[in-house]
Order: structure tokens, then sequence, then C-alpha cells
């Protein structure tokens, strides 16, 4: 496996890359956004009269005196509003208002001099107390029923298995906590717009802002190679960006916007509070039988997203019998949006939980469960997988991580103060192919320039496209341009769904031989080229044909051609004759101290099967960093809604508590390699959202096997296990 | 009911229209500047000097990605008023590197893989940079905890103690 330093290092490393808010064009003017205080009801008035008099301001927008921006019409993950329209407040910390200054302090505190009066209602801010009203999704299917010939009814399996246990398992909201607030920066030429702000596909902006502004896409350029982390909150086009391009319109110079960090909680959307309530029933021998899951999820009236909580559970292990059902709790709290891994994230610490619990109730370990329950086979629609090695990924990590030193009996091992489990879990995640364009162009200074309007979150994937096009063209890596986050490149996959390097490597790599058919066929027609009438092949980098070689560059030189220029489009992968998903297998090891409850990890190995891995170096630093993120969904994460103002209680980085370094042990990741080639030719499935999955099921069952103690209810903090 | 963001709190009218001389280093360069009171060194380093290397994550002194250097310690730039770096002398991630020469610990965080989104990179290679210095590095643990005022959400952590272990060495 190939193991390359990020392209990007040295302008990461040297504070020389720029992100959105780093951009600072002539003439600049700031933004700062005024947030609602209530939950839910209507905005009486606002007195801007202070904030228009205080020194610099240059225009207070508001409700009363709107930038018109027009109805969003097309599906986002974002809100369904754009902001200022109306006088509604649908959540606290709802975008109403943007006041505009010459610098940022001025801007900053004129917001402060600006008081709004509400006709408040009660908001509908405890999940808790929604449950009982908590309805089907409107336009989703409320159940799924898989059942063996003869049964009528999942309970009926249930109640036919020789073993079965219930249990219900909660999750609280969460949020991204990109390190990078939400910024953009617009500006105006003329009727052109040009927009850097932060985004997991620069044409997701430009969908938002031609509908929201009323004008053509190809007026609108945006430009942001560099984005501080996503996780799934930079897939939505958020309030603050259209508003910006709008207000610099409006006043003809340019505008920058940056959320505050607390900004960033409310106007950006968080991950759904979730209850799942699973059945399994199985034989004596392990073999599953019945699979129930009623999930529910919270959402927002923002917004229509939600997660289908417990759909992982109708994909993960083969069982004759399978229900899951989908409800949803409306709430008047911040967007409900996607964040890494949506619903597979919060369904995997449920089902995973209740392997283990299976698994007690069966005496049986719970490696081996999950062993006797590995399927050939979709369990739904019962196509083969791809390409699936998670029996291997079992053996491996058990192997590797010493599994077989775990005592069956919990509570029974110690060290010290300390009390020591060991739990592993499943991580799973969906994989596909999406279509993307690349455009390849070899230049006369013997570099290659691979551009699509792909992002790069952190996720390594500019190196991707400089080592796949590098290994096609035959020229050293340092020679690759990678061009990523500029809308004017080909449409290429965006950074979601775990699906960049599927798409986009393939794209990569049909552009790069596109690229050399090119040159080829340059060299062999072009009037003054030495390599005329011959029979001519492209290798190492070089043009060759009646004995002689000469690098692409050179001879593009020689014939006074700046560059070769192609655009090839990889398709989108049906998906119709297989089933696709990448698998892992999560081990861990957690201590908790007997006379505190503290929880703290202290090894990790996550064995991986997600086809090829295009760059080890990256890939492992991405598994590593989801388990990081499962370890703060374990352990710590917990936003907080007021149930009387719905509020977020804990809207900073000091109280949304997130890992920091102390909290993380060395993470060991070992990869299989198995390239998937049923996907695609490069055989590469996606490992962005792979890891996390798992990760807070397998903290809960090595808390499990350190105390004895079972906690269905996440974060599990140490005063759930005093 | 009538309420501005409590959040939000107003400084005075006449506070605005008052502006500080300081004179200081940055980077090895003096620069005299007339500055907003309120100004804190991030929003100047960054809106006022173009230096946009050091990052704003929450501004409230929680995250780290804003931490440089003020006399050779590592402070929070989003916690330190300008009008008080007079005389100071103030370096950011853009004055570590010797021209194309990396610092040892750049070249570690390349190394090791240190990063993925890069923008808590500038804070985690300063406070580095210090605890190295101050000799804060002796063990793997003590490394955690002293880079633990550092968050990086996209979980490094592991690559980022190889990193100062490799510029240790």
């Amino acid at each position: 496996m190939r193991s390359v330093n990020r392209e990007d290092g040295p302008v990461k490393v040297t504070g020389a890359a720029r992100y959105a808010a780093d951009h600072h064009p002539e003439g600049l003017a700031y933004g700062y956004l005024i947030t609602s205080t209530v939950a839910r009801g209507t905005i009486l008035g606002m007195d801007t009269a202070p904030a228009e008099r205080a020194p610099g301001v240059i225009a207070v927008y508001t409700p009363f005196n709107p930038l018109r921006l027009h109805p969003y019409t097309q599906a986002d993950t974002a809100e369904l509003l754009p902001p200022l329209q109306d006088d509604r407040v649908c959540y606290y910390g709802q975008v109403i208002g943007l006041v505009v200054a010459e610098t940022f302090e001025q801007a900053r505190d004129a917001a402060a001099l600006v008081t709004t009066r509400y006709d408040a209602e009660r908001p509908r801010a405890s999940f808790t107390a929604g449950l009982p009203n908590a309805t089907p999704p409107s336009g989703g299917t409320p159940e799924t029923d898989v059942l063996a010939p003869g049964v009528t009814s999942i309970d009926e399996a249930l109640a036919a298995s020789d073993v079965s246990i219930t249990e219900t398992y909660t999750t609280p909201a969460e949020t991204h906590v990109a390190m990078e607030p939400h910024a953009t920066v617009a500006s105006w030429t003329g009727d052109r717009l040009t927009v850097h702000t932060a985004s997991q596909g620069v044409r997701l902006p430009v969908e938002r802002l031609t509908e929201s502004l009323g004008i053509d896409a190809a007026q609108i350029h945006v430009i942001n190679p560099y984005v501080g982390g996503g996780f799934g909150n930079k897939w939505g086009t958020w309030a603050h960006t259209p508003l910006t391009a709008a207000a610099a319109r409006a006043l003809g110079r340019p505008v920058k916007t940056v959320l505050t960090r607390e900004q960033v909680f409310t106007v950006i959307g968080h991950r759904p509070i979730t209850s799942q309530t699973v059945s399994l029933g199985a034989a004596a021998d392990g073999t599953l039988v019945a699979v129930k899951n009623d999930g529910i999820s919270s959402k927002s009236a923002a917004n229509d997203f939600y997660e289908s909580v417990a759909d992982l559970s109708l994909a993960l292990y083969g069982s004759a019998n399978l229900h899951v059902s989908r409800k949803v709790v409306t709430m008047d709290v911040p967007a409900t949006t996607i964040m890494r891994a949506p619903a597979e994230s919060n369904g995997s610490f449920a089902l995973e939980s209740a392997m283990d619990e299976l698994a007690d109730a069966l005496g049986m370990d719970p490696l081996d469960l999950r062993l006797k329950n590995d399927t050939p086979s979709h369990p739904v629609s019962g196509l083969p997988w791809s390409s699936k090695h998670l029996e291997e990924c079992y053996r491996v990590g058990a192997e590797r991580f010493g599994w077989s030193r775990r005592s069956p009996r919990p509570g029974t091992v110690t060290d010290g103060d300390w009390l020591v489990g060991l739990g592993m879990a499943t991580a799973t995640f969906g994989a596909s192919r999406g279509e993307a364009s690349i455009e390849v162009r070899l230049r006369d200074d013997g570099r290659a320039v691979v551009s699509g309007a792909a992002a790069d979150l952190g996720t390594g994937q500019s190196t991707v496209f400089a080592i796949l096009a590098a290994e096609v063209l035959g020229i050293p890596v340092d020679r690759v341009t990678p061009v990523l986050g500029d809308s004017a490149t080909p449409p290429a996959a965006k950074a979601g769904g775990s699906g960049s390097t599927s798409a986009n490597g393939p794209a990569v790599r049909l552009a790069a031989e596109a690229a050399k058919e090119a040159v080829v066929k340059l060299a062999a027609e072009h009037e003054k080229s030495p390599f005329r009438g011959e029979a001519v092949t492209y290798a190492d980098g070089e043009v060759r044909g009646g004995g002689d070689a000469m690098p692409f560059g050179e001879l593009l030189a020689l014939l006074g051609v700046p560059e070769v220029e192609v655009t090839a489009t990889s398709p989108r992968h049906p998906r119709r004759e297989h089933a696709f998903r990448s698998f892992g297998a999560h081990f861990c090891e957690v201590r908790v101290n007997r006379w505190t409850g503290e929880p703290r990890v202290a090894r990790w190995l996550c064995v991986v099967d997600a086809g090829t891995i295009v760059n080890v170096k990256t890939a492992r630093s991405q598994i590593a960093g989801g388990v990081v993120m499962g370890i703060g969904q374990a352990l710590l994460e917990d936003l907080r809604i007021e149930p009387d103002t719905g509020r977020f209680g804990n809207a900073t980085m000091a109280d949304y508590l997130v890992p920091v370094n102390t909290d993380i042990p060395p993470i060991d990741v070992e990869f299989l390699n198995y390239p998937d080639t049923v996907l695609s030719d490069l055989g590469a499935r996606g490992i962005g959202e792979l890891s996390i999955v798992g990760a807070a099921g397998a903290v809960a069952n090595a808390v499990h096997n350190a105390t004895g103690r079972r906690v269905r209810d996440l974060p599990i903090t140490l005063d759930k296990l005093l | 009911m009538e309420h501005g963001d409590p959040s939000l709190r107003s400084s005075s009218e006449s506070a605005a229209n008052r502006l500080v001389e300081v004179t200081c280093t940055v980077n090895g360069t003096a620069r005299s500047l007339r500055v907003d009171p309120r100004a804190t060194l991030l929003d100047t380093l960054r809106e006022r000097l173009e230096l946009t290397g050091t990052k704003k994550g929450c501004d409230r002194g929680q995250c780290g990605a804003c931490t440089v250097h003020v006399d050779g310690r590592r402070v929070l730039s989003c916690l330190t008023m300008v009008a008080t770096l007079d005389g100071r002398e103030v370096t950011t991630i853009e004055g570590l590197a010797e021209g194309d020469r990396l610092h040892p610990v750049q070249r570690a965080f390349i190394d090791q893989d240190g990063f993925q989104c890069g923008f808590c990179t500038s804070g985690q290679i300063m406070s580095a940079v210090a605890l190295l210095r101050e000799g804060h590095a002796s063990t793997d643990g003590e490394i955690r905890e002293a880079m633990s005022g550092n968050i990086c959400r996209c979980g490094a952590y592991p690559n980022i103690v190889e990193a100062v272990k490799q510029a240790r060495s």
C-alpha cells in the first residue's frame, strides 16, 4: 500500500492555506449576525436605531428591513426557508438580523445594541415529552418487515426464539464542532459573484445562491480549496451565505460574515436525538431468527431531516425475520442535519450493545455471536455483497488485540484502582459509486493539473487525486497539481456519504488515461512533431515512437502547445446485482476507576475492509479520527436542550465536551486492502464514516465487561457508573 | 418580552472612537499600529496585518487554535488585547520557518500526519514548539496532557503525539 505525505502539508503547517475567512478583498465590510433569544414565536419589532447610529455601521437588516431572498426550491440538509423573509421564529439562535460595519469590532458592538420584542410561545423542546406523540415521518416509509414463510409478525418470531432480549437505547443531540466556524466572503463585480465559503462541495452553495438570489449559476464562482472540517455540517448551505451575498450586492462592496462559535451551534444544524427499542431473538446456537428495532428521531420544525436510526438493523446481520419502524418527534430546535454516519452511528450503538446483551443471555462470546451471524448477502434484498471480508476483520483483530484474554465474567479484571474490560463491535457503512467528472491538463512544463469540484475536508482527497493521476501518467506525485474546491471545474463528487474516492478515484484515472491518448495523438499528428507518422506510445511520462522518447512537457514545448486538456466522466454504478458496504471490527480496552467511576479508553484496534486503500497514511488518520469522534460520542458528547426555553444549554467549546489529546490512547489501524472490483476498477469503497460506526458500542461493551454495568443511554459518564 | 442577545455586551461608543497607539514586533518586524481598544491580537493579526495563519476557532480561549507566542510564551491571541502589547514580541505560525526551511516541528507534523483539515494546526504547532522549549515533553503522557489545550476535531491526537516526539529527538 502507498503511504504518501499530504500534498497540502507544507501550506497547512506554515499557515499559508487560505480558508474562507482568510480572504480580504479590497473594500471589505464586516457582517455580524443577530440571533433570536426565544425558540418559538413572532417578532413584534426590533429597535435598530442605536445600532444604526453606532460608529462605522453601514446597514442593519432585519425582517422589517430585509434583504430580499427568493424561497429555496431544491432539497438541502439545511433549513427550508431563507432568513429574514418573515417574522416567525422557529428556534432559539435563529438568524433574525445582520449588521454590516466597517470593522469587525464595530459590527459586533452594534449587533449588541439591537433590541427585539417577541410574542413568544412555549416551544416543543423536550424529546422525552414528545415521545408519546411521535409520528411517522411525512414522506418516509413508516415500517419495513421481512418475514420468513409462514411467519405472520415479528413478535411471533421473537416469541418462538429460544432466547431473546429487549432493551431501549437512547442517544442525545450531538453537534459537529468542526474547528473552522462557518464563514462567507462575498464580492460582486458587476453582476458576477465570487464567494469563499466553507463547503463540502462548492457546487452546493452555487445551487442555493442561484435560487435565493435569482441569478444564473454561470454568474456565481465559489472558490474554497481548504475546509476546516465538515462532518456533515458544511453540506447544507446555511443562512449566513445567501444573506452575506445579498448584503454585498445591496451595498456594492465585499462583505465577510464569520459565525461566532456560539452561533455555529444554532445557525448550523445538529445530529438528532434518538431512541431505539431493540429486540433480538436467537436459536440456542446463537443463530439470529428475529431482529426488531423501533427507532424514533427528533426532527426540527425548521427542516425535514431526521435519522432513520433503526435501519442499520436491516443490513448488518442475517436473520430470517426483520422489522424496523421509523418515527419522529418534531421539536422547536435548530435544524436537525447529517453528521458523520447519520443514523448508522447511533443505530450501531443500539444494535452492537444489544448483540452483546444477547451474547450474555446465550452464554456466548460476543465475537462468536457475530461470527455466527455474518451474512454473505444483504439480509433484506438477498443480493450478494460485492466484496466482504468481515470474518477476516474479526479474526485478525481478535488475534492482534488479544481478545482471548477477555474475561467472560464482568468486573473480574482489575489493575490497581482500575476495573479493566475489553469490548468489540462491528463497523460498517454503505458504499456507492456516483458520477464524477475530472479534468486533466498536461502542461509544457512537465506538470499535470487535475481538477474537479470535489472537496478535501482534511480527508486527504487532494492527495488521492495526485497519487492516482501520477500513477497513470507515470510521473512523480509532486509533479501533479490537484485543484479542488473550485466551482468552475468539472462536477466531481462532493465530500459526503463516504463517496469521494469511490467516485472521483475512477474518474481521475479515466481522465489521466484520456490525457495520455490525447498527447499520443498530438505526437503522431502534429506537423512539427518528431514522432509524426510513427506508431506512438506513452510510458513513464514520455511519448515514444520510432526508437525515440521525449517527456510530454518537452514535446509540448517543442510544438508550442502550452497544454493538452481533457475531461472524462466516470458514470454512476447502478448497484442492481450486488449490495455494497464497507466493514470493519473494533476492539478496545476500557478502564473504569473503581472509586470515581471515571471511564478511560486505554487501547484501540480497528481492522478495516473498505476495498483498495489509495493512501494508507491519510486513510489511517481518517479511520483513527472516526474512532476519536466515536469515543467522544461514547463518553462525552451531549448537546443539552433546556426544555423550558429550547435553548442549547452548553453551546460553547468549554461546555460541549469533545475529546482532547489526553482522552485518546494509541489507535492501531489495520487495512485488509481487498479491492472491490465489482464497484470499480480502482476497487476503493470509502472510509470517511466507517470507523465511527460501532465505536460507541465497543466502548459500552468494554465498560460492561469492566464493571458489569450496562449503560444504554449515551454518553457513558461517570455518574452512570457509580 | 424585550431583550437583546445576552451573549453580547456592548462597550461604550466613546471607546469605539478612541484609538490606541501600540508598537510591537511581529515575526521580527517592528509594527506601529493605531488600534481599536477592543481589538484582540487575533483579529488584528488576521484582519489588519493579513497574517491569517492564526485561526479563530472559538474566540473565547477554549479551543487553542489561535495560540501564538508573546515574548516566547504561548498565549491565546483571542484573549490578548493588542493594546497590552506595546514593546512586546509576537511570533505567529508565519514566523517559524526560515525561508523555505521548515521548523523541525512543522516538518514533524507533515511526516507524522499530525493534522487532517489543518485548521487547528497552527495552534497545535505553536503549542508544541513552546512545550518542547519548556521541557514539558518527556513522556507520552506529559505530551498528551500538555497538548490538551488544543482541540483537534479531526482526531489527529495520536499523530500529534508522534510529531512532538519526532521533533524532540
